[in-house]
């Protein structure tokens, strides 16, 4: 091992967790949104492979760490990830629990790490033999996948009517920018179509202010009311994130996460809310039940993760997860620097990934976790008291219209709010990101397939 | 009473200090990319550093608008 590499992967996790740990705490940060564009220009910029990796582990086990904080300080979302844990959360935060639930939930999060990093190498090794069937017929699979997700969703009607017409906008921009010249053909664009589904519930939401009668239901008349639980200031050392739960708490959590690193491929919002009631369902007093189900979906939306990135990582080399074609999408697909065919999947051994992956996992948990649970409330304040709303807006709004200019020039930076409009407004009807990334890669063969001639 | 706040994506703004800050934002950003010498990557991180310029910028700036409560014991 090089002396400088490990040195640049040091550095790369304590960057990602010390910045994610702050996102993390920031009330409507979408993993996807915050997370992606900046992977996304960490990879344009010509960073070494496994550091990029290390710093996307320590992001997405700080974020998921920290993104429980304000649900159970302020019973608000640090992502759409923590949304689930709400309601418990709320209940126990009612009983003067707060403190208590956070360290539940950090306790949870450690166990679903530690369980899913060793178990997802596992399984990725497991399915290795898969990945060249499945990077060959890679078109049809996704197609397949968009109909797959689209079932599985909520709102499958409207998932499954969206699929033609958006991967016909898609394939209609791209021959747009070839045909007028801002893109050579030799070139695909795709950075800005995918920050376009990225961003595209914020800039939908953002375009509304613009609609008078939309406007006026926006308008409020005071800020957010945020109601924080009282001060409980923790003393003493950090507790052993294994003690902190009960044996109950315990089991569940590590349960729920081999059930989450082994559906991989599903939903990772809807594997939590469906594991987790199972878990919790049956118990009837109020503050066990909530804690059980706090500790087991904290541990759950870590296992999903890690393993959406590590198995198709490791065994496929395309992005067949939700997780992988979200917020992990720019270590798949990245071009010029990394496409389908020429990935970290392909760069990297699995010795190198497994390393990358245990240092920025460690580095996160060694830093994070002690900060969550000695100092979560003043974090919590500082950025809800120091971090305008307004300042997270444009800098996300800005990455996004700098990527896309780079992707497709001046017309790319329109292109891309055409774009989110029409993902942003399928996304508020319930076409999820998992069905829209799927589209967005099945776009190419089923444009060929059905209509070409 | 007066409305003077937006919702939006989950916490309120002001529409004035949003519209400035976005056009800092991008002022930077943008202006980044251009003064960069024309060799990738620099362009893309002289624009990522006048980002996050903007950033701290804009947070020194404006002020939230959330409101704090205290919750009691039940």
């Amino acid at each position: 091992m090089d002396f400088m590499l490990l040195i640049q992967l040091i550095l790369a996790a304590v960057a990602g967790a010390v910045v994610y740990t702050l996102i993390g705490v920031a009330p409507g940060t979408d993993e996807t949104a915050v997370l992606a564009p900046v992977t996304l220009a960490i990879v344009l910029a010509g960073v070494n492979p496994m550091v990029v990796l290390c710093f996307f582990m320590s992001a997405i086990v700080a974020k998921k760490l920290t993104d429980s904080i304000p649900v159970a300080v302020a019973g608000i979302p640090g992502g759409v990830m923590a949304a689930p844990m709400v309601e418990h959360a709320v209940q126990l935060k009612a009983l003067g629990l707060a403190d208590s639930s956070i360290r539940k939930m950090a306790s949870g999060s450690v166990i679903g790490t530690l369980v899913a990093v060793p178990l997802s190498l596992l399984l990725a090794r497991a399915l290795i033999p898969l990945g060249p069937v499945i990077s060959k017929h890679a078109g049809i699979i996704f197609f397949f996948g968009a109909i797959f997700l689209a079932l599985m969703a909520k709102e499958k009607i409207i998932s499954l009517i969206s699929i033609l017409p958006f991967g016909i906008l898609i394939i209609a921009l791209r021959h747009f920018y070839w045909g007028i010249g801002v893109v050579p053909r030799e070139r695909t664009p795709f950075i800005s179509f995918f920050l376009a589904i990225t961003i595209g519930p914020m800039i939908y939401n953002l375009l509304e202010v613009a609609v008078s009668s939309k406007r006026r239901e926006m308008e409020r008349a005071e800020g957010k009311l945020i109601e924080l639980a009282p001060d409980q200031p923790v003393t003493g050392r950090v507790p052993n994130p294994f003690k902190i739960l009960n044996s109950q708490e315990r089991v569940s959590s590590i349960l729920g996460s081999i059930l989450g690193t082994a559906t991989f491929f599903m939903s990772p919002v809807g594997m939590t809310i469906f594991i987790g009631e199972i878990f919790s369902s049956r118990i009837k007093d109020t503050a066990k039940k909530a804690a059980v189900a706090i500790s087991t979906m904290d541990a759950i939306t870590n296992a999903t993760y890690i393993a959406g990135v590590l198995i198709p990582l490791i065994a496929l080399g395309v992005p067949l997860s939700p997780m992988a074609l979200g917020p992990a999408n720019p270590l798949f697909n990245a071009p010029p620097v990394l496409t389908l065919e020429n990935n970290l999947h392909h760069i990297l051994s699995f010795a190198n990934i497994s390393f990358a992956t245990i240092v920025g996992a460690l580095i996160a948990l060694a830093i994070t976790y002690p900060i969550t649970i000695k100092y979560s409330r003043p974090i919590c304040l500082f950025v809800f008291r120091r971090i305008p709303h307004e300042s997270l807006l444009a800098m996300f709004f800005t990455l996004v219209m700098i990527l896309a200019f780079m992707d497709a020039g001046l017309v790319g930076m329109i292109g891309v709010i055409l774009l989110a409009m029409v993902a942003g407004m399928i996304n508020r009807w319930g076409v999820n990101y998992g069905v829209q990334f799927m589209i967005l890669y099945a776009a190419p063969w089923m444009i060929n397939t059905f209509f070409a001639r | 009473m007066e409305k003077k706040f937006i919702e939006v994506w989950e916490d309120t703004v002001s529409l004035q200090d949003l519209l400035i800050a976005m056009f800092i934002s991008l002022l930077l950003g943008l202006g980044g990319y251009l003064i960069a010498p024309a060799r990738p990557p620099l362009p893309l991180i002289f624009s990522l550093i006048g980002t996050v310029i903007a950033f701290i910028v804009n947070s020194v700036l404006f002020k939230q608008k959330r409101k704090f409560q205290i919750q009691e014991m039940e």
